[in-house]
């Protein structure tokens, strides 16, 4: 490991966000056990725009997977927004991901049964928060976003630019402080990965949100506060402040 | 062949591989199949063992005979026998007499007593003596020479414990008399008949103990070769004129008739498990394609063609079959020993006596139960296999997930589905195949295909109806549940359809047995009426050939003092080839106490004409075998008369053995000759004290007078007998039916956890958007809750034209009856929440397999 990787090197003054200590996730595989992260010291501070890089099977998605609070670590500690998601419990989870963290995806994973306006919705309807309210906020999202004449098609109807879109405006709903982001340009042509990165900076400049972004391409690289290389698993370089 | 073997290799791959990476499914899919096979094999083989044993049994005792001379209702006068021996046709005949006797002191039941003229008898009928050459030909001398001799069966010797030499005392309805044992019979040929319960007498012996002197039940013909039609006629005119020539095979053919008809009937009861095991193959092979697209995009871009993939998926449908056929044979061999027994129980106090040995395995038996299997199997893989056909290679270059959805498929299938169920119509009205009710059956497979065809229009339907309310009442789980149903197309309401089929089965039978029942009882209570029966000694089994002799008839009409009596004889007899009753009965006073169910003609109207002997009643079953209807004229020879009468009436009538036709037996005595008692039933005329008491004084009095020559039985006892057998008959469609509902159970698990698997994706995506598991479980059951629901109003519906089509086409068509129709809300309500409970349950291990894995995967790319 690398002995300048740690957290003192990073800059404390705004109250940090995102706090791992020895974070670890390992996938048991026979007698081993294969590594997805392993021990990533890391503290992002509210606001930035992280930019997170590596080759395939770095664990860029791993990580990404831990701080969405959609998996559990196997060793070390993860705190985001003061919720300690370490021994976190299923309900604790559940209220993690509704109230701080907004997730995109490089394949949209919409729901194929219901329309954009819908889509848009249903985190907040699964949080229970009155219906008419919710639609109003999902329309004026839509509207930013360009799909406004797009309210009554399904995920089948759309491009795949539009999709994406579509998935922001999911991701922003719940007003989630911390907006994750796996490959979201995957699956897009570089007009329409342009727009996304754009539009996902956009958010972390007018409202400071902190975004984090895994990408392994360079549309990024010059929008990001804070780059962070990842190599079989830990982080290759301390991360890089612009 | 090298194709052979390619296909062979890409299926072990690629199929194989992955149903053993998936074993869980794909048992319960084989166990299904399994299950459904096993019952469907084990039913047919139970009535073919039972089949065998009658029509063997039959083929024994008719032996080489080309013709049969008989007298309906009554004895050939053995005064013809000269008119055979100088008639140029005749090559050679033989006298036969048979009745039921009975060992006394009980031992064992009724057994046949055989009375032949061994010589005469010798070309027609073969049976051989256990013991040395010249101990045969004495023993078989001693059957000619010395009176009152039997040669008895091994099994026989063996139940009555006697042997050759003995003496035994033999009970018949006329006599009681000693016999001794002059031998045991080797089983073979005769010994062979009613399962080896035969003893043979010589026919001077039989006459004089039942008292039928001069006098046989038929005369067996063989005739010279080349003999014309012709000369046959000339015989027959040389005879009486009440003497029928007919065909030795005739009571062997309405006999396996009545089998093969009862086969049919408990096959397609059964086949309903292996069609509902169907949809589990279905939703299995379905998935398999479903959930591979992509491989099945690359390995066509990798140059498989089309045609491979539809082959590999038949053969995936195939090889359940096949692996379920196997499965079967386990199973079916437990299930065979419960239904062997039950089936031939049935068949015996339904239609004819069968005794059934063991269990034949016959090729052809074995054969259909493959066939039918196997293309069950690849039946339902075909539909998959097609889907997967179609998949364009270049699908394996997109990555969004976005499931297609096929719009107005819905619609499209509806339109089948009405197609289907508009045919129902037609064919319902048609008639049936030579007594099978082909078409109808053919009206209720498209009833089921209809119904499950229209199951994604109802989904469709009702997911738009309820889920935008369900929102504000149950919440958002309840409302992506209906929008899922909604759009989720053929695959759910494959599900839906296995529990339709099954709910409707389930409503049918219920509506059916129920109304059957009710009829049954109604019948039961007005004409089985009366308080006490009598007849001769084995009256019922001897078919109440032997009349009850004058003193004791002088004597039981003293009863009359305080009981109405109605006398009654019974004639078995034949209209072609089909069997019926003539009874004349002592119409005044039945009316008086008891009743008919009317069918067809006014009670009011009628009965004068009964009482005053103007015309007869005719049952249901009579009339729809035999075309004949009120205004018609009846015409059969009965004991040597001439009955001529016009048809007054159609009754109800559950004898299960053929038709029925009443008449008055006081008219009859007056018209034709007299027709005797063969039986007699008291009607108290103090109905205010207890009746039972009453019963059991005269029953007392009747027993200590006559005790060995008549058989009693009060009317109570007898009405609570017929309602058992009722239930018992019954006992076998219920296993059939709850077998059938657990393969529907098992069906909606699959298709549950299948709904689950498909959508691993979408379900995380939820959790990851902020669903809590609570929902998502919430969400599985509701789901649940609705293909449930959806499949039990549509059960119930096509449950109700089902009924209909049981009552009204397929008992009409097999059975001959119908009963009036009425349906049992409160066992119909009570199923309700069983059913709504089990499926809930049977979502339980989906709700299980959802929330397995963290929602991580998907940030994982395929
Ligand atoms: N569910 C899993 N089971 C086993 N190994 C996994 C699993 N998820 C990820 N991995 C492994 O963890 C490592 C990191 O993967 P991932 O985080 O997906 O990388 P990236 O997103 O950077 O391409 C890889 O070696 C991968 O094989
Ligand atoms: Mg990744």
């Amino acid at each position: 490991m690398d002995p300048t990787d740690s957290i003192d090197m990073m800059d404390p003054t705004p109250q940090p966000l995102i706090i791992a200590r020895g974070l670890t996730r390992s996938y048991p595989l026979g007698d081993g056990a294969v590594i997805g992260i392993n021990a990533v010291n890391l503290m992002v501070a509210a606001g930035e725009m992280v930019v997170l890089k590596g080759n395939s099977g770095s664990g860029k998605s791993t990580l990404l997977s831990l701080l969405a609070g959609l998996d559990r670590p196997t060793g070390g500690e993860l705190v985001v927004a003061g919720h300690s998601l370490s021994g976190a419990g299923g309900v604790d989870l559940t209220r993690y991901r509704r109230e701080v963290v907004g997730m995109v995806f490089q394949s949209f994973n919409l729901l194929p049964t219901l329309d954009v306006l819908e889509n848009v919705c249903l985190p907040a309807l699964l949080a229970e928060k009155p219906a008419e309210p919710v639609r109003n906020k999902a329309l004026e999202l839509l509207d930013w976003l360009g799909l406004r004449n797009r309210l009554h098609h399904t995920p089948a109807q759309l491009s795949g630019g539009e999709m994406q879109r579509t998935a922001i405006a999911r991701a922003l709903i719940n007003d989630p402080a911390l907006i994750l982001a796996d490959e979201p340009t995957g699956n897009l042509d570089s007009r329409n990965g342009r727009i996304v990165i754009d539009l996902l900076s956009e958010l972390n400049r007018r409202s400071g949100r902190t975004v984090v972004v895994a990408t392994h391409s360079d549309l990024a690289d010059d929008l990001a506060t804070v780059r962070i290389r990842l190599q079989d698993g830990a982080l290759a370089d301390p991360p890089c402040h612009s | 062949m090298p194709q052979l073997n390619f296909l062979l290799k890409i299926f072990l791959w690629f199929s194989v591989r992955h149903l053993r990476r998936h074993l869980g499914r794909a048992l319960v899919v084989l166990f299904g199949i399994a299950l459904g096979a096993a019952v469907f094999t084990s039913v047919r083989l139970s009535v073919h063992a039972s089949l065998q044993s009658f029509t063997r049994s039959m083929d024994f005792f008719a032996g080489t005979a080309d013709k049969v001379l008989v007298r309906p209702g009554g004895h050939v006068p053995e005064g013809v026998l000269p008119v055979l021996l100088a008639h140029p046709a005749v090559k050679e005949f033989s006298p036969l007499l048979t009745t039921y006797v009975r060992v006394h002191p009980a031992k064992g039941g009724a057994f046949l007593l055989v009375g032949i003229d061994p010589l005469l008898d010798q070309p027609f009928r073969s049976w051989r003596l256990r013991g040395g050459r010249t101990e045969i030909a004495e023993r078989w001398l001693d059957l000619i020479r010395e009176p009152k001799t039997v040669i008895l069966t091994e099994p026989l010797s063996r139940e009555i414990d006697t042997v050759a030499g003995a003496r035994i005392t033999l009970d018949h309805s006329r006599n009681r008399a000693e016999f001794r044992v002059a031998g045991v019979l080797v089983p073979e040929g005769l010994a062979l008949v009613e399962g080896g319960r035969v003893a043979l007498t010589d026919i001077a012996t039989f006459q004089e103990f039942t008292g039928l002197f001069g006098l046989v039940d038929r005369i067996d013909l063989r005739l010279r070769p080349k003999t014309s039609p012709a000369q046959l006629e000339d015989l027959a005119r040389k005879l009486p004129e009440e003497i029928e020539i007919r065909s030795p095979s005739a009571a062997r053919d309405s006999g396996s008739a009545m089998i093969r008809a009862y086969q049919l009937n408990l096959s397609v009861l059964s086949f309903a498990s292996l069609f509902v095991g169907m949809f589990l193959v279905y939703s299995l092979v379905a998935l398999n394609a479903a959930s591979r697209r992509r491989e099945l995009a690359i390995l066509r871009a990798l140059g498989a063609s089309p045609r491979l993939l539809f082959n590999l998926f038949l053969a995936e449908g195939a090889l359940f079959g096949v692996c379920g056929w196997l499965l079967a044979i386990p199973l079916g061999s437990v299930l065979v020993k419960y239904l062997l027994h039950t089936v031939s129980q049935t068949i015996s106090t339904l239609f004819v006596r069968v005794h059934v040995e063991g269990l034949l395995l016959s090729p052809a038996e074995v054969a259909v139960s493959f066939g039918v299997t196997l293309c069950v199997a690849v039946a339902a893989a075909f539909q998959p296999a097609r889907d997967a056909m179609r998949v364009p290679p270049k699908e394996a270059m997109e990555i969004a997930h976005t499931g297609r959805l096929r719009r107005r498929m819905a619609g499209r299938l509806a339109a089948w589905a009405a197609g289907c169920l508009l045919a129902c119509v037609p064919l319902a009205l048609l008639p049936g195949v030579a007594g099978v009710p082909l078409p109808g059956y053919l009206a209720i497979l498209l009833l089921f295909v209809g119904s499950a065809l229209m199951a994604p229009w109802l989904l469709e339907h009702l997911g738009r109806a309820v889920s935008p309310g369900l929102r504000r009442l149950a919440g958002t789980p309840a409302y992506l549940a209906g929008r899922y149903l909604r759009d989720s197309g053929a695959r759910t309401s494959i599900s839906v359809g296995a529990l339709i089929t099954a709910v409707a089965l389930f409503t049918a039978l219920v509506v059916m047995i129920h109304s059957f029942r009710q009829t049954v009882e109604l019948w039961v209570r007005q004409t089985v009426s009366g308080d006490l029966f009598v007849t001769t000694k084995m009256g019922q089994v001897n078919r109440f050939q032997f009349p009850i002799p004058a003193e004791i008839v002088d004597n039981l009409r003293e009863a009359g003092s305080y009981a109405d009596l109605v006398p009654s004889r019974r004639y078995p007899l034949a209209y072609g080839d089909f069997p019926y009753e003539f009874e004349a009965m002592g119409m005044e006073p039945f009316l008086k106490h008891g009743g008919f169910v009317w069918l067809q003609g006014e009670a009011a109207e009628v009965q004068p004409r009964l009482v005053a002997g103007e015309g007869l009643l005719i049952s249901e079953v009579f009339a729809n075998r035999t075309g004949l209807e009120p205004g018609d004229t009846f015409r059969a020879w009965i004991e040597g008369s001439r009955v001529e009468l016009p048809v007054a009436g159609v009754i109800r009538d559950y004898r299960t053995d053929g038709g029925v036709v009443f008449y008055s037996w006081d008219h009859f005595k007056e018209r034709f000759h007299d027709p005797q008692w063969s039986g007699v039933r008291f009607y108290f005329r103090d109905r205010s004290g207890d009746i039972d008491v009453q019963t059991a004084a005269l029953r007392e009095l009747l027993i200590g007078r006559w005790g060995d020559r008549l058989d009693m039985i009060s009317g109570k006892d007898l009405r609570e007998a017929v309602l058992r057998i009722f239930d018992e008959t019954f006992a076998i469609t219920s296993v059939l039916l709850l077998i059938a509902l657990s393969v529907a159970a098992l069906g909606i698990t699959t298709t549950m956890t299948v709904l689950v698997l498909e959508r691993t994706r979408q379900l995380n995506t939820l959790l990851a958007v902020g669903a809590s598991s609570r929902q998502v479980r919430a969400m599985i059951c509701w789901e649940a809750g609705f293909l449930v629901t959806a499949g039990e109003l549509a059960g119930l519906l096509c449950g109700f034209v089902l009924s209909y089509l049981l009552v009204y086409v397929i008992n009409r068509q097999s059975f001959g009856w119908t009963f009036l129709y009425t349906v049992d809300w409160g066992v119909l309500a009570l199923s309700a929440p069983l059913i709504v409970l089990t499926a809930l349950a049977a979502a339980l291990p989906a709700v299980r397999t959802a929330l397995r894995e963290p929602p991580a995967m998907l940030l994982r790319e395929r």
